[in-house]
């Protein structure tokens, strides 16, 4: 039995003044699932967060929850935040400083009016589900940052709510901590079972704990996906850099050379690449997405006479687990990314190629 | 005349003084006199007709007066020494500010004033006829002429006189510079260096009035020459004369002058050969005061020997008693041997306030 | 202090609370203007209320004073520049340089306004009159001639107003110096360049905007300056707009009708003048707290320090030291001289001091007065803080307006249409303290809004809104959230109203009855009729016995503050 929708965002639109800040996103999400909004800063995704939350109110659309409306433009309903029955993880944790570990945990449960000795237990096994538990009486404000983060997560599912709203909790941490929070975060929404609706802008956490990623851009919802739709099949030239690095390829639709299912593109400078257009409409003229670590590089020519090419080594940057390879095709630039790379001089001659799936056709 | 030393002023001096003052004779609106309901009872040492257990009941008088601070407090401390039931309360302004306090709060239906001082006769006889006055006669109203009481009596009486002559600072004027008369303050070298009243002051009106009448009118365009400088309170005005901010005051109040001497102040007094500028020093109980039975006692202590005594003897006042059987001064000069000047006519001194007001309010700048 | 309040809830505690105080306000404060504007327009006879005929021609015959008006824009001036001198030196050597005792200093730099203008005008007036004045006596006893200071000139009184109105120039400029990133001065000395070019061509340019703000307000308090004119101006005939108004009602008959229309004149300058520093500093709001404080580079002046702890010194010698020395000088002699002998020393003026108004009933009113405004204000300034700045509810810009009114009128021409207003109000508070507490709250709402806003706006939303999300209602989060992190900025709010209702002399001054005598009022009048030496040590006994109360209450607050932070 599929999962049923939880929430329901519909054509919302958020303004600040006379600025737009979401102008006009619709997505579901379904009972159970992390959906991650992704973005680059600016682009709406925790003005939707905050809008479905109850903390800003929008101009249009609507929201509902297990179908019910808790905001709706056309019939003058809205919610406020603190009878939705939602939970929310804030960026700065707002751990309330004049009060213990112990307290800010309990507030919701006090706020349900639940007795004594039901708040200790619960506040105590959320403590435990974080491993805080030894924590209890400290002030809160002597915490670190990890702490906090941690006793945030607490305070917000102690009391059992359906969703879970978090807005860009990780950001503060760093990367070493946030990478371990990632996977912990992950396992506990899992283990709960809670709805959650996640605000990022960093990639590799949308695409490690999201069932379902919408991509944001200036207010508008570029595309929606599960991560690995998201990755192998971008929908525009923005999704494809934004998720991964991609090269871009325009040229024209040689359809007299289409064959085996696949479209063929000519560049400019001459050179044909075969692609796939996974359902997407051609054009006259197209745009294919390569990601940089789908571009293969030989120093021979390889088998095969599709997608293959003579190119250039214009320098190599080395990143470490990778190498980033900048090479010259015929007159435009193109990026690979290869792993353990035998070093490559600046000026060699060699060959790239691609597998024609790895092309995806940019469109609807 | 040249000026003379002091010596003390006797009763028979006071006597005399009384009875150079003009007759006042006001054409007073008919008013029915209260009949007197119940004989008069004796309280400390003097008769009265209020009730003192009810006065006590009351338990407090609210008394606006024209003195400066400390001698409007001097008042009421010698009140509650004898009468330490009633909590007195004061607020103290120049005479016309506090006229028009009285006024103003009464057009708007506030009565919270039991006793009024005034140091100027005009607006007495003004409020006398608004009825501001509680008609109110006193059992020790015997001991004073008619011309030193309202008329009808029984609205107010003259709780001391105020007189007035030239001071000056001795260290800055030698005896022999000393100003000997009025026309001597018209010195042009005075300038920037003279004090006087603010116009609110009823001893500043009365010198104006009479100066004039003595010099005419071009008097204070002269004086304003001079650019005096204006303050609220003989105080003031002898605090700048004893340090040397000011050089010379135009209207050296006697009392003052007995205070800051007996400080060692660094002033002399001049009593003009045409005489000393004076003032009457009406009380009176007001209508629908707060506390009527208190007010109508401090009215018959103020009368009273006792009052009058300490009006006199209070360092903050030293007043000159008009009572006809009033003990001396502790220290004082006699008086005899010169003038007090008083306008002989109420009325039209009355009526010359607002051209007063006008010039005096010019020459200061407002 | 939540966020958005649903439009769907007509009436929500928060909604009920938020109007209701904004109504409260906005009759505090109109009221008493509308009447100043009737009494400045009422051309009819000056005794029959409500007036029977309205026109311009008071405000024509303020041409007949151009004196009065020039007075006060030159002294305004004057005052206002010293104060910016001063307060540029004081911020810079506290902020920016590494002068010993930095931090006390900048605490002690308050003392002068707390002394209040009244006091330091009393004993400049002192130290500085030509004849009698300490200073002149001084310099004659070394051989001078005639005198070194003459405290009764526009300079004399710009000096002190600047001494002790100024402080406020200081704070500002202050923040100003703070909030500048040291990076940009940094910048500039890697490249190369000298200090005093720095200074120059980086500090100054980047802090002028701040400093122009500043100026501008200051003006703005300058103008409605009223103890300082009257003590040193008045004897000299050198009257200034307050002051004239002040002595317009208090002749006989009062001449109400001029003195309003001199009200209103100044009120509408000083209502540019605001308007101006609203334009030049910030986008609509008086809170001048900005977001992020830099920690400013404070730079090493070698053995300059010690050249500067002398200058801070010498500031606090001239505002603190002095003028209480003074006064307590004077207060033991008969007849206060520089140079007094023997038998001029006497306790007579405290003995005497003690039966006065001023030192009785009228000490006790003012503690009791400012222990009231200062708990009514910070509800009353609290829920207009929140209405404004974080409630959202519409129309909170322009209650904004309406509470900021007030620093637009001086405290003086306030009171005058109170004073109207509220004599003819039906319930009888006319000449008690219940007038004085209103006038109170009245004026001092800008200051008290000021103070918790920039308080409210330091917590973080989030705090507010995580409360919300975890399903508090708006009572329930304020009760456990809001108030509980407002508290030590409540506190520091309370002591400040406490200390400005105790000092506050304006708006009292028109306003005190016989049974409502307050301290600071109470002295002007005793100066007024009393010898000086009288009034020096009112004076006195008034400083001590309130800062005696401010230490206690100090002690107090902080003990409370810890306790319900707990």
């Amino acid at each position: 039995m599929a999962p049923k929708p939880h929430i329901e965002v519909e054509n919302l639109e958020v303004y600040f003044g006379a600025v737009p800040a979401v102008r006009g996103v619709s997505f579901t999400v379904l009972h159970g699932e992390q959906l991650t909004l992704l973005g680059p800063s600016g682009c709406g995704k925790t003005t939707t967060l905050r809008a479905i939350a109850g903390l800003e109110k929008p101009v249009a659309g609507e929201i509902r929850i297990d179908g019910a409306p808790i905001y709706s433009a056309a019939r003058d309903i809205h919610v406020p935040a603190e009878k939705r029955g939602l939970s929310m993880v804030f960026q700065s944790y707002a751990i309330w400083p004049h009060m213990t570990v112990f307290d800010n945990v309990a507030y919701g449960l006090r706020v349900r009016r639940e007795e004594a000795a039901a708040i200790r237990d619960k506040v105590m096994r959320a403590l435990a589900l974080v491993q805080m538990q030894a924590f209890a009486d400290r002030r809160a404000s002597q915490l670190s940052g990890g702490q906090q983060q941690r006793v945030a997560l607490a305070r917000a599912f102690v009391f059992q709510p359906s969703v879970l709203l978090f807005d860009e909790p990780l950001s503060n941490l760093d990367a070493k901590l946030r990478a371990d929070m990632r996977i912990e975060l992950r396992e506990l929404q899992h283990r709960l079972g809670i709805t959650s609706v996640y605000v990022t802008h960093d990639l590799e956490e949308a695409l490690a704990m999201s069932d379902h990623i919408v991509v944001m851009r200036d207010g508008l919802v570029e595309q929606t996906g599960t991560p690995d739709e998201i990755y192998r099949l971008p929908r525009s030239a923005f999704v494809a850099d934004f998720i991964g690095s991609a090269n871009l390829v325009h040229g024209r639709n040689r359809r007299d050379l289409a064959t085996d299912g696949l479209l063929a593109l000519e560049t400019p400078g001459g050179q044909v690449i075969y692609g796939n257009a996974y359902g997407r409409s051609a054009g006259d003229e197209l745009t294919v997405s390569v990601r940089t670590v789908h571009l293969q590089i030989s120093p021979q020519r390889p088998a095969g006479d599709r997608n293959v090419w003579p190119a250039r080594v214009e320098k190599t940057v080395f990143q470490g687990d990778f190498t980033q390879v900048h090479i010259l095709w015929g007159d435009q630039r193109l990026i690979a990314r290869c792993a353990a790379l035998d070093p490559l001089p600046a000026g060699q001659e060699v060959f790239i190629s691609v597998d024609p799936k790895r092309v995806v056709l940019l469109g609807t | 005349m040249a000026h003379t030393k002091f010596g003390h002023i006797t009763r028979r001096a006071l006597l005399k003084a009384g009875a150079t003052l003009p007759l006042i004779g006001i054409a007073a609106p008919n008013v029915l006199a209260q009949p007197l309901s119940k004989s008069p009872t004796k309280v400390l040492d003097f008769l009265t007709n209020a009730d003192v257990a009810k006065a006590e009941q009351e338990g407090q008088l609210v008394f606006y007066c024209h003195e400066n601070e400390a001698g409007t407090a001097g008042i009421m401390q010698g009140f509650s020494k004898d009468f330490p039931k009633i909590k007195t309360s004061y607020v103290r302004a120049q005479t016309g500010a506090l006229y028009s306090k009285i006024l103003a709060e009464r057009s708007a239906g506030r009565f919270d004033v039991d006793v009024l001082q005034l140091s100027d006769l005009s607006p007495a006889f003004d409020f006398q006829k608004k009825g501001g006055y509680e008609h109110y006669e006193s059992p020790e109203s015997g001991a004073y002429k008619k011309d030193n009481m309202s008329s009808p009596k029984g609205y107010f009486f003259w709780t001391g006189v105020d007189p007035a002559g030239i001071a000056y600072n001795v260290d800055k004027v030698a005896g022999s510079d000393a100003p000997k008369g009025w026309k001597d303050i018209l010195d042009p070298r005075w300038k920037g260096k003279i004090s006087c009243k603010i116009s609110a002051s009823g001893l500043q009106f009365v010198q104006w009035y009479m100066l004039r009448q003595l010099y005419g009118d071009g008097f204070w365009k002269e004086f304003a020459k001079l650019q005096p400088h204006a303050f609220d309170s003989r105080v003031q005005l002898f605090d700048r004369l004893s340090k040397g901010d000011d050089t010379i005051t135009a209207i050296g109040e006697y009392p003052a002058y007995i205070l800051f001497k007996s400080r060692g102040a660094k002033v002399e007094f001049v009593a003009p050969a045409d005489g000393l500028v004076a003032t009457p020093l009406v009380v009176g109980a007001v209508n629908k005061a707060p506390h009527p039975e208190a007010a109508k006692l401090f009215v018959d202590w103020a009368m009273s020997k006792r009052g009058q005594e300490w009006y006199q003897t209070n360092p903050n006042l030293y007043y000159a008693s008009v009572r006809t059987d009033a003990p001396p001064m502790p220290t004082g000069v006699s008086l005899t041997q010169f003038k007090l000047l008083y306008p002989q006519d109420w009325d039209d001194y009355a009526k010359q306030s607002a051209t007063f007001l006008k010039e005096w309010n010019g020459m200061l700048g407002l | 202090m939540s966020a958005a309040v649903s439009s769907t809830e007509f009436f929500s505690a928060p909604k009920i609370a938020g109007y209701g105080v904004a109504a409260v306000a906005a009759v505090l404060v109109l009221y008493p203007v509308f009447f100043l504007l009737q009494a400045a327009l009422d051309v009819g006879d000056p005794q029959t209320r409500p007036p029977t005929a309205y026109g311009l021609d008071n405000f024509e015959a303020l041409l007949n004073y151009p004196q009065i008006m020039l007075n006060t824009l030159s002294v305004s001036f004057a005052a206002t520049l010293m104060a910016l001198v001063i307060g540029f030196i004081m911020a810079w050597i506290l902020t920016r340089t590494n002068v010993p005792g930095r931090l006390l200093f900048e605490q002690l730099m308050a003392v002068p306004y707390y002394l209040t203008p009244l006091l330091g005008a009393l004993a400049w007036s002192m130290l500085g009159s030509p004849e009698s004045g300490f200073i002149n006596q001084f310099w004659r006893a070394l051989g001078g001639s005639g005198h070194v200071i003459d405290i009764n000139t526009p300079y004399g009184i710009a000096w002190v107003m600047a001494l002790f109105e100024g402080s406020v120039a200081f704070v500002m400029i202050g923040a100003v110096m703070k909030s500048m990133d040291p990076a940009l001065e940094e910048a500039s000395q890697v490249i190369g360049a000298s200090r005093l070019r720095t200074m120059l061509r980086v500090t100054l340019p980047l802090v002028i905007p701040g400093v122009l703000g500043a100026a501008i307000f200051v003006f703005a308090e300058m103008l409605g300056s009223f103890a300082v004119a009257l003590v040193l101006g008045t004897p000299n005939r050198y009257y200034v707009i307050t002051t004239a108004i002040y002595q317009l009602i208090q002749q006989y008959p009062p001449r109400i009708q001029i003195a309003a229309a001199m009200g209103t004149s100044l009120f509408a300058v000083m209502f540019l003048m605001l308007f101006l520093y609203r334009r030049i500093v910030t986008a609509g709001s008086y809170v001048t707290i900005t977001g992020k404080a830099f920690r400013p580079r404070v730079a090493d002046v070698g053995r300059l320090r010690y050249l500067l702890f002398g200058v801070c010194l010498f500031y606090l010698a001239v505002s603190v030291v002095l003028p209480i020395a003074t006064l307590l000088f004077a207060s033991v002699q008969k007849i206060a001289v520089a140079f007094p002998t023997a038998d001029n020393f006497t306790l007579d003026n405290f003995r005497s001091a003690m039966s006065m108004n001023a030192a009785g009933s009228a000490l006790t009113n003012s503690l009791i007065l400012a222990f009231a405004t200062a708990t009514i204000g910070i509800g009353l300034m609290g829920l207009l803080a929140w209405l404004i700045y974080r409630s959202r509810l519409p129309g909170a810009g322009l209650i904004e307006y309406v509470v900021m009114f007030p620093q637009a009128v001086p405290r003086l021409v306030f009171a005058f249409g109170m004073m109207w207003a509220w004599l003819v109000f039906p319930i009888p508070i006319y000449g008690t303290l219940w007038l004085l507490l209103i006038a109170y709250l009245t004026v001092f709402l800008p200051l008290g809004v000021r103070t918790i806003a920039g308080v409210m706006l330091q917590v973080d939303k989030s705090l507010e809104e995580c409360a919300q999300m975890c399903g508090a209602s708006w009572a329930f989060r304020m009760r456990t959230v809001s108030i509980p992190l407002l508290v030590p900025g409540l506190v520091a709010a309370w002591l400040l109203l406490f200390i400005a209702s105790v000092r506050e002399l304006g708006a009292s001054i028109l306003l005190m009855g016989p049974h409502s005598k307050v301290i600071t009022p109470a002295i002007v009048e005793s100066w007024f009729s009393t010898a000086s030496e009288l009034t020096a040590t009112l004076a006195l006994i008034q400083t001590l016995v309130v800062a005696a109360a401010v230490a206690v209450l100090v002690v107090v607050t902080r003990r409370v503050s810890t306790h319900l932070v707990n």
